[in-house]
């Protein structure tokens, strides 16, 4: 099936009248996901932030508290979203995040309560920008992992393939701008910027703890926090309270491996004192620590982390580094 | 122009009183270079110089306040000044600095358009001919261009600028007058810095900041260039300077090393109608 290319903006206009749609559009310069209010897309590049934060909210509230009420009120507000032009990187990151937030034996009710409304109509992605290297982390552009709706650029527009019910359900309501007769085939896609990872590379990794390298490979972090604030999988937070009188909210917000509060501990001992050891450990979550947990690297190569890094660090040049040592 | 810092970069190994040397190097981008810590004579052949160097590399120093030997630094003239701030500031001593200046022919990144100083301040030798310097006719036009908005227009300038921040902490960590030992933004429990992610405590980060190194700032343009949300911050910190240049005359910062700041300094001549 194929819907036209000049259809889209009527598709989306049909789903945005019935529920909450977050689409890639351009503000500010920049590529972000925001709320759907009609017009033209953006499919261009990969967004300057992945769409994590519809499901992990950069901030949000809790509970709040009245001592003098004697009050307790939990907060978890979520509306059926629609999460249009996902590419297959970002996808596979929610993937990720699920198997953090749902199955680690404990269900997190704030992150489970967005999932369960979410639907997920990924897109293709037919030009990898030149940071971009998810093939090399086991994804394919053009077939997402969590994908309810499956699309991809072709000539004239865009196939689109049901995956799930709630992706049939989606397709529905586009009857009548399909092309049902189309067999257009999405091309194949490599990305430019490949990285042979060996097999069982995690469990090298996790013997280079004490490596030498990590001297040299940090040197240039500035220690700041842009590549996880970036990163699709980044899923850290920190819980804090506004606290007025007797009242109070509390909420939880994104926090990151690379602050130095991130592990100070209550009497003011940091067992990772420097950016050497919140890069190395970041790298490690990355590409050891959770492949050996979940089987699957915590990157999706997405690029973001390098086309961002203040210090031009780049994962891959790491990853290339550590293959070398003996 | 390349041979010349190299061979510099050598002769300093060679002497025995440098124990690394801070350049940049090639990445497997065309378009993007990376900090480099040559630790000797071998490591030179990994220097390079090109319109993307443009990642500071004074700042490092703070990292190694106690060095064995010198910390050699390749330096543009922003570089340079960025040194002259840190040890104006007493963060860094000039005793254990070797000083490779390099007279900058401009590089690839728009904060570039308005630099006044291609030439190194400081140095301990220089290599390229010294440029004529003239302050850019632009240096504060954006800085009027966001004061010719009304108050409303204004308020809803930042508002947009502050709902982008991430708040990485990028503009800090790479700011030569970022030197702090402790930020306030990472002091716990002190509730100066809220940690949720939100406009109001952007907001209160951005203005804090731009206070904090408004009378120091040496308009490297750093903040701007390292900013993922492309935010404008040198014009916030020019906005201090071009007051104070309005208040007390022309001034630049971080040109001598034994500057005191602006607003940090009294002087019994100064203006003081206010009182």
């Amino acid at each position: 099936m194929l819907l036209p290319k000049e259809k889209l903006s009527e598709a989306l206009g049909a789903l945005a009248a019935e529920a909450n749609v977050i689409a890639p559009v351009k503000w500010e310069g920049d590529v972000f996901f925001m709320p759907y209010k009609g017009g033209d897309v953006c499919l261009e590049g990969n967004g300057k932030l992945p769409p994590k934060d519809v499901l992990f909210p950069k901030t949000e509230k809790m509970y709040s508290y009245s001592i003098a009420k004697g009050t307790m009120t939990e907060h978890n507000d979520a509306a059926a979203t629609i999460l249009f032009g996902v590419r297959s990187c970002d996808a596979a990151s929610i993937e990720r995040l699920d198997k953090v937030f749902l199955e680690q034996g404990y269900k997190d009710g704030f992150y489970s309560a967005k999932r369960e409304g979410l639907a997920v109509i990924a897109m293709g992605c037919d030009k990898p920008m030149a940071t971009c290297f998810c093939t090399s982390m086991g994804i394919d552009p053009m077939k997402a992992e969590v994908a309810d709706v499956q699309m991809c650029p072709v000539e004239g527009g865009f196939t689109v393939e049901a995956v799930t019910e709630k992706g049939k359900e989606i397709v529905k309501k586009w009857d009548s701008l399909l092309d049902k007769k189309s067999k257009a085939k999405p091309a194949k896609v490599e990305c430019s910027l490949n990285i042979n990872v060996p097999e069982d590379f995690e469990k090298k990794l996790m013997d280079m703890f004490e490596s030498p390298i990590w001297d040299d490979v940090t040197k240039a972090c500035l220690g700041c926090a842009c590549c996880t604030y970036v990163c699709p999988t980044c899923y850290c937070f920190d819980i804090n309270q506004d606290v007025h009188g007797d009242e109070g909210t509390a909420f939880r917000c994104w926090d990151s491996c690379m602050f130095s509060d991130y592990t100070r501990m209550a009497g003011g001992h940091n067992p990772r004192p420097s950016k050497k050891e919140r890069l190395r450990n970041r790298y490690l979550h990355k590409l050891a620590y959770y492949k050996d947990r979940h089987g699957k690297y915590l990157c999706v190569g997405c690029g973001r982390c390098i086309a961002n890094c203040p210090a031009h660090l780049d994962i891959t040049a790491f990853a290339e580094k550590a293959m070398e040592v003996e | 122009m390349i041979n010349e810092i190299k061979n510099a970069c050598l002769k300093a190994f060679e002497s025995g009183e440098v124990g690394y040397i801070i350049g940049w190097q090639a990445t497997r981008f065309a378009d993007k270079t990376t900090p480099l810590f040559m630790r000797s004579a071998e490591d030179v052949e990994k220097l390079v110089w090109n319109k993307y160097c443009v990642n500071s590399t004074a700042k490092y120093a703070l990292e190694d306040k106690y060095p064995e030997k010198k910390i050699g630094i390749i330096l543009r003239g922003c570089d340079s000044r960025a040194v002259a701030r840190m040890i104006s500031d007493k963060q860094l001593k000039r005793e254990n600095l070797y000083l490779i200046g390099v007279v900058c022919d401009g590089k690839e990144d728009p904060i570039c358009a308005t630099c006044s100083h291609k030439t190194p301040v400081i140095y301990d030798v220089l290599i390229g001919q010294p440029t004529t310097e003239e302050i850019s006719p632009e240096r504060f036009a954006e800085v009027e261009k966001i004061a010719a908005m009304t108050p409303d227009e204004r308020y809803n300038y930042w508002a947009v600028q502050y709902d982008k921040c991430i708040r990485c902490y990028a503009c800090r960590n790479v700011c030569p007058a970022c030197n702090c030992v402790e930020c306030y933004a990472d002091q716990y429990r002190t509730g100066w810095q809220g940690k949720a992610h939100n406009r109001a405590e952007n907001q209160v980060y951005g203005l804090t900041r731009a206070y904090h190194v408004g009378d120091r700032c040496i308009e490297c343009g750093q903040c701007e260039r390292v900013c993922p949300m492309n935010l404008p911050i040198m014009s916030q910190t020019r906005k201090m300077l071009k007051d104070i240049n309005d208040l007390f005359g022309p001034t630049e910062c971080g040109l001598t090393i034994e500057e005191a700041p602006v607003l940090g300094e009294y002087d019994l001549n100064d203006r003081e109608e206010f009182m």
